[in-house]
């Protein structure tokens, strides 16, 4: 930074709107960190939308001469990853597979975050509303999360991608709604929100357009660290017996429990799954500590 | 202060009486009814109504729980309806086995990942600090039941250094006066029996500790590193203390308010992983007694096993 760049940072007392977003991108292209996670979950991304065109095969197909000789062959020339113990091509299984877990990591977290983000504001803002919302989420905090995840799949009776969707969701919801209440209350008394209510702005609309953009970056990271935990807590639910049950359906989770009893004989049966898994997780958590380091007040102008 | 205190432990009745509310609605809402669980399909009407009025079912839910309430205010927690033990008995073997197996992967955390994480503070950019980086990451993004079988495939099926399931060999033969059994084998002087038993433990404790130590590495190394820059630090720096009386002394005693803030938030965190440790070895705690408790719609021991932990959760 030059001398006359420094002077023209400090001139610049409000930073133009947008400055914050703007600068975190900046670091964030800068930090390896992000750009290892982005491409992690991008490469995910990619084979889940184009998974009948990368897939060497159906997730149904059954090679039965394959495994005639015994469970399980491994990786091959045509099966580069092996065959499972019902002849099923195990690469293209884990690469239908990225379909579900993305699909139930960012609904669940998109059901958390709604339902949360509602909540918090209401809280936050309307302050007659503060204490019955929150000790209802204490008493949703006080049982681990886990468990309740397990609890409402019970609750539908079986296991299945809706199922578990939901219950990840209905587990996330406490979490975003005490961070949102407590970013809305950090900002609530601020001035410009007093200008606003002076010059007479109806209270949704200082909420929604002045209160929340200004408190949603901590929500941001947050539901990014959650995808990580959604994809963890559903793989643990079929790792259970409680994810979807339909063969047409390889969740990750349910496809490592599966073939769990052929650990000794076939253990890449299991590990291809976990790597599986651990790829995605690792990526979101990448880039949620990236954007948290980019999106921290107090690191701004620090490029 | 004390004010404090009793104002927060009052504000914990109504979340308890909520808590107790919702598990008790909740259960009774699962699809399918104990009795049906118990008997299985072929069971005929008059079978089912006869088990639904031995254990209360048919009464009108406000009773049953008024009745719930007043056998928790009592300390009798009932009899399961699968396994017609007395919950509080099962309790007291299950509750051992799962508090034993949290201190162990919190003994591990600890000890490993506050080490750890100053070593990464004190070598801040090295390779030591950029692998601890990266080991808490795979600690973070591993699943608890994944890092559980790796762990069970290599350490007790391939190189068999280690027992796989249980709590301690079925051939031994030892006292168990309170249910822990490392203590059981100190008090009772059965040291085989308590080297037995430390054996069942390292297993899951590692793996059950692993994002409790992923996570404390990083906060002890974040804390340290704030620490060492503050000026108290320099003063006593330039005071001429030698380094290693610094960092004991200055450094690291500051360092632990955070990092023993996020321990004891990592313990309530416990109870959801090891569910999967538990199912993964074969450990007979509380943990695969409630998921086995919901599976067969078991009221009472939910419940039961509910109101136990939640004692550590709720604090």
């Amino acid at each position: 930074m030059s001398v006359a760049e420094v002077e023209a940072s400090e001139l610049e007392l409000e930073p133009a709107s947008g400055g914050l977003w703007r600068d975190a991108l900046q670091r964030l292209r800068r930090s390896p960190a992000a750009i290892v996670g982005l491409v992690m979950i991008a490469t995910l991304v990619v084979v889940a939308l184009f998974a009948p065109w990368i897939a060497p095969y159906s997730p149904t197909e059954q090679n039965l001469e394959a495994i005639a000789g015994g469970c399980c062959p491994g990786p091959s020339r045509e099966h580069l990853l092996g065959l499972d113990d019902l002849g099923r091509d195990e690469l293209s299984r884990l690469i239908y597979g990225a379909r579900y877990s993305l699909l139930i990591g960012v609904v669940a977290v998109a059901i958390g975050l709604t339902m949360g983000l509602l909540l918090g504001a209401m809280a936050g803002y309307f302050r007659r509303a503060d204490s019955p919302i929150m000790r209802l989420m204490d008493i949703m905090l006080a049982i681990p999360g886990f468990l309740m995840a397990i609890g409402i799949v019970a609750l539908f009776g079986e296991g299945g991608l809706l199922q578990v969707m939901i219950a990840i969701g209905v587990v996330n919801i406490p979490i975003f709604t005490r961070l949102m209440r407590g970013s809305i209350i950090a900002q609530r008394d601020n001035d410009y929100v007093l200008a606003a209510r002076s010059v007479g702005v109806p209270s949704r609309k200082i909420l929604g357009s002045h209160i929340v953009p200004n408190a949603i970056s901590p929500v941001i990271v947050a539901a990014t660290l959650a995808l990580a935990t959604a994809i963890i807590d559903a793989a643990g639910l079929g790792f259970l017996g409680l994810g979807p049950q339909d063969p047409a359906t390889p969740e990750w989770g349910t496809m490592l429990t599966n073939t769990v009893r052929y650990l000794q004989t076939a253990p890449f049966l299991a590990i291809f799954p976990g790597i599986a898994i651990v790829i995605a997780v690792m990526g979101f958590n990448l880039i949620g500590d990236a954007l948290r380091e980019a999106l921290d007040p107090k690191l701004r102008g620090r490029t | 202060m004390l004010r404090f205190a009793v104002r927060r432990l009052l504000l914990l009745v109504p979340i308890l009486i909520g808590l107790s509310l919702l598990v008790f609605v909740w259960i009774r809402a699962l699809p399918g009814s104990p009795a049906q669980a118990l008997l299985g399909e072929r069971a005929t009407d008059e079978s089912i109504a006869h088990v639904r009025s031995q254990y209360g079912l048919d009464e009108p839910l406000y009773e049953q729980y008024w009745r719930y309430l007043q056998t928790v205010g009592s300390g009798d927690l009932g009899t399961s309806i699968r396994s017609r033990r007395p919950i509080t008995e099962e309790i007291r073997e299950r509750f051992p086995a799962t508090v034993e197996l949290s201190i162990s992967a919190m003994l591990f955390a600890t000890l490993i990942g506050i080490p750890l994480g100053f070593v990464a503070a004190k070598r801040h950019g090295g390779l030591t600090d950029n692998a601890s980086l990266f080991l808490s990451l795979i600690g973070v993004s591993i699943p608890i039941f994944f890092l559980a079988l790796i762990l069970k495939w290599i350490f007790a099926v391939e190189l068999g250094w280690l027992p796989s399931v249980g709590r301690q060999d079925v051939l031994i033969d030892a006292d168990h006066p309170t249910n822990f059994y490392v203590l059981d084998g100190i008090i009772t002087r059965n040291w085989t029996a308590a080297w037995d038993a430390v054996k069942h433990l390292i297993l899951p404790a590692i793996a059950l500790g692993s994002i409790p130590l992923a996570i404390i590495a990083r906060i002890t190394r974040a804390s340290v590193l704030d620490v060492q820059n503050e000026d108290y630090v320099r003063t006593a720096r330039a005071k001429g203390i030698s380094t290693g009386a610094v960092d004991r002394r200055h450094v690291l005693r500051n360092a632990m308010l955070p990092i023993s803030t996020i321990v004891g938030l990592q313990v309530g965190l416990l109870l959801s992983g090891a569910i999967l440790t538990e199912t993964v070895f074969a450990f007979p705690g509380i943990g695969t007694w409630l998921k086995e408790a919901i599976d067969n719609r078991d009221y009472p021991v939910i419940q039961g096993a509910c109101s136990s932990s939640r004692s550590s959760s709720c604090s």
